[in-house]
């Protein structure tokens, strides 16, 4: 690292002597940042952290006990050579992508939103409720259930966002102890008004016929799917053509300087916030209704680190975030066959994902910085 | 009543300790102006490595704490690589700390068998007569070793941090890190120390968690608390004597929790389960309310900037 030293050594030795001795030539090694990186040397560093990331999941996973050749097998030849398995990728997909859209948007204007899975949850006991009262005419019951779901993360944002907004109250923690609420409510539901009244299991009655995510007439693919992709369509739009995207790109490059320039910065973090936890919502009912057809006691596990993981790596372009929502699905579906024929534990989805995120955000140092030795 | 109250009160302190030590090791670490965000990350593997160590050590209670904290410190190095060194955003490396370390005690504890293994643990100190005496005894004579040995720990951190040129350097550092520079402090190797520093006390927090309070580990048993110590020191505008305050505060509502069950007061549990995590809310929104323009002070003044030597401003 920095070392005074060296330097003061090369300025405090005399001339004929710094020719001769070693230690007076080296410098020191210091950094510089890259006013801009052309884009195929960040394709390139990028590649490459991506390329470390998987190694080290790689190692890991081998010293839990499983040999190259079968990590091969389960997470690549199993998946795509099977029908079943890539159906079962693009379903895991669909609620993935929605979640990270649902960070995106958020990350966009710098509000860092940790809490998604407590507005899906909010969001899926809003759809549950509405499915379980049988509101409205059966027709109508789907877009009745999207609506409650977009409607309940957006209320489960509105206090952090507000909080934020009025009182800079730090976003990461509130929506984050939000989370722990609403998993709380979720279990009184669960364990109390809402049992199953068949079984008297925690978990919701199944959803009727029509109150489910219909299918799409391939393999077990459901409209969730299309739903996703409709989703990161339109917020491609909003983020990257329309107006207000502008404004999102200028306030997260400078707050600042955004509201100096006159722009709606309070209305456009705010809109963005909510925006944020109605997607959030919309994922938590993609699950309920999209694939487990109830609303279960740990559905969204693993949703809330994923989505920022998705939103992260695919730098918050929503069309980005569908080829990695594409490969966190990869990562789930593969675990779960680890999980039953290797013992590996669930905890290694997070690991793994955790890794990538490592490599990835360290990799950057390329990007932005170049290493340069100062004499 | 009276019995309720003792029982309550004596039962504060080990609920309270694990609050207090995190948010103490997240004040040195923030002080040299590294937002940590992973406490969670560190309060786990501490948590898993004292269980983990107490099982195969052969049952020391207080390796088993020196373990915890030497996990979370190996662990935090990764933190400080990223944030020190590579200057990788400090909120998307604290949030990749917590899911590491999720995975990774996860894993490893299935690996090793050591989930829901109960252990042994650190017993209660046992003062003979001081022990027995009637409110008292229950209440100050007959908590464990790390419930007494809190206070010196917290004496020993504030005398280092205000009194010492170590903490006068570390404060600089987080202050204005340009300045420091210039000044020949070595910035780098001050946020390295004081990360390793404040993550091997969350560790221990978490150590006291599973071998000391739980006597045994479950997966993600930190249940927030070490998010809870980051609001702590919002709350104590990084001062430790206000961040023990609030941790014997919360420490208390934690206490209380599995008592008004059993005293048989009808209330559904899991509205009763949200209440700390309402209670850190509720603390947070206070401590904007209250907090002037000159509270804004205490925050240090470069908290979550990367130091870059040649963007000097």
């Amino acid at each position: 690292m920095a070392d005074i030293g060296h330097r003061d050594m090369a300025i405090l030795s005399k001339p004929e002597e710094a020719g001769n001795t070693n230690r007076a030539r080296i410098g020191r090694l210091g950094l510089e940042s890259r006013q801009h990186a052309p884009g195929w040397y960040q394709a390139l560093v990028l590649a490459g952290g991506v390329l470390a990331g998987l190694a080290v999941s790689a190692l890991i996973l081998m010293a839990s006990g499983i040999g190259f050749a079968e990590l091969a097998n389960e997470f690549v030849v199993a998946i795509f050579t099977n029908a079943q398995n890539v159906s079962a990728v693009l379903t895991q997909a669909a609620p993935l992508l929605i979640a990270g859209l649902a960070a995106a948007v958020a990350f966009r204007v710098r509000f860092w939103n940790i809490g998604i899975e407590g507005q899906m949850i909010m969001g899926s006991i809003a759809a549950t409720a509405v499915a379980i009262g049988d509101v409205g005419p059966e027709w109508a019951r789907l877009g009745l259930m999207t609506l409650a779901a977009a409607l309940g993360g957006l209320a489960w944002m509105l206090l952090p966002a507000l909080l934020r907004i009025r009182l800079s109250v730090n976003e990461i923690i509130s929506t984050l102890l939000l989370n722990y609420v609403a998993f709380n409510l979720l279990l009184h539901l669960l364990y109390g008004p809402w049992k199953d009244p068949r079984s008297s299991f925690p978990y919701s009655q199944q959803f009727d016929a029509a109150e489910r995510l219909a299918p799409i007439g391939w393999q077990t693919l459901t409209y969730a799917l299309p739903l996703a992709l409709v989703l990161a369509a339109l917020c491609w739009w909003l983020l990257n053509v329309s107006r207000v995207g502008f404004f999102t790109r200028v306030i997260h490059a400078n707050p600042k300087m955004a509201a100096a320039m006159g722009l709606p910065v309070v209305a456009v973090t705010l809109g963005a916030a909510l925006l944020s936890g109605a997607l959030a919502g919309v994922a938590g009912f993609a699950v309920s209704a999209g694939v487990e057809y109830r609303m279960t006691q740990s559905f969204f596990v693993g949703y809330g680190f994923s989505g920022i993981l998705i939103a992260f790596m695919a730098r918050n372009n929503p069309l980005g975030a569908v080829l990695v929502a594409l490969f966190v699905a990869t990562l789930f579906v593969a675990s779960q066959s680890l999980q039953v024929f290797y013992q590996i534990p669930g905890s290694m989805v997070q690991l793994i994902q955790a890794v990538m995120v490592i490599a990835v955000a360290s990799s950057e140092f390329f990007i932005r910085f170049r290493i340069r030795l100062v004499r | 009543m009276a019995d309720f109250l003792i029982n309550w009160i004596a039962n504060v302190p080990a609920f309270a300790v694990p609050f207090a030590l995190a948010a103490l090791g997240l004040i040195v670490t923030e002080k040299s102006g590294v937002l940590s965000l992973g406490a969670e990350g560190f309060m786990l593997t501490g948590a898993m490595a004292g269980a983990g160590a107490f099982l195969v050590m052969g049952g020391h209670p207080f390796a088993a704490l020196l373990v915890a904290a030497l996990a979370a410190a190996a662990l935090s190095l990764v933190f400080a690589a990223m944030t020190v060194t590579l200057r990788v955003n400090q909120v998307i490396a604290g949030l990749a700390i917590v899911f590491l370390a999720q995975g990774l005690t996860g894993l490893i504890a299935a690996k090793q068998g050591w989930t829901n293994r109960p252990v042994e643990g650190l017993g209660r100190l046992d003062l003979g007569p001081l022990s027995d005496l009637p409110v008292v005894g229950p209440i100050l004579f007959s908590q464990d070793i790390v419930v007494y040995l809190t206070v010196p720990i917290f004496l020993a951190v504030t005398y280092v941090l205000s009194r010492t040129m170590v903490g006068l350097r570390l404060r600089a550092v987080g202050d204005g890190p340009d300045a420091a520079d210039a000044a020949g402090v070595n910035v780098a190797l001050y946020r390295y120390g004081a990360i390793m520093v404040g993550a091997a006390l969350v560790g221990l927090a978490g150590g006291y968690l599973s071998v000391g309070v739980a006597k045994l580990w479950v997966d993600g048993m930190a249940g927030g608390r070490g998010w809870i110590a980051i609001a702590l020191v919002i709350f104590a505008r990084w001062q430790p004597w206000r961040a023990l305050a609030g941790a014997v505060l919360f420490g208390g509502i934690e206490a209380l929790i599995p008592r008004i069950a059993a005293v048989g007061l009808q209330v559904p549990q899991y509205f009763v389960l949200m209440t700390p995590y309402v209670a850190t809310l509720a603390v947070m929104v206070w401590a904007s309310l209250r907090a002037g323009a000159q509270n804004r002070f205490d925050e240090p003044r470069a908290l979550g900037q990367p130091h870059l030597r040649e963007e000097r401003r």
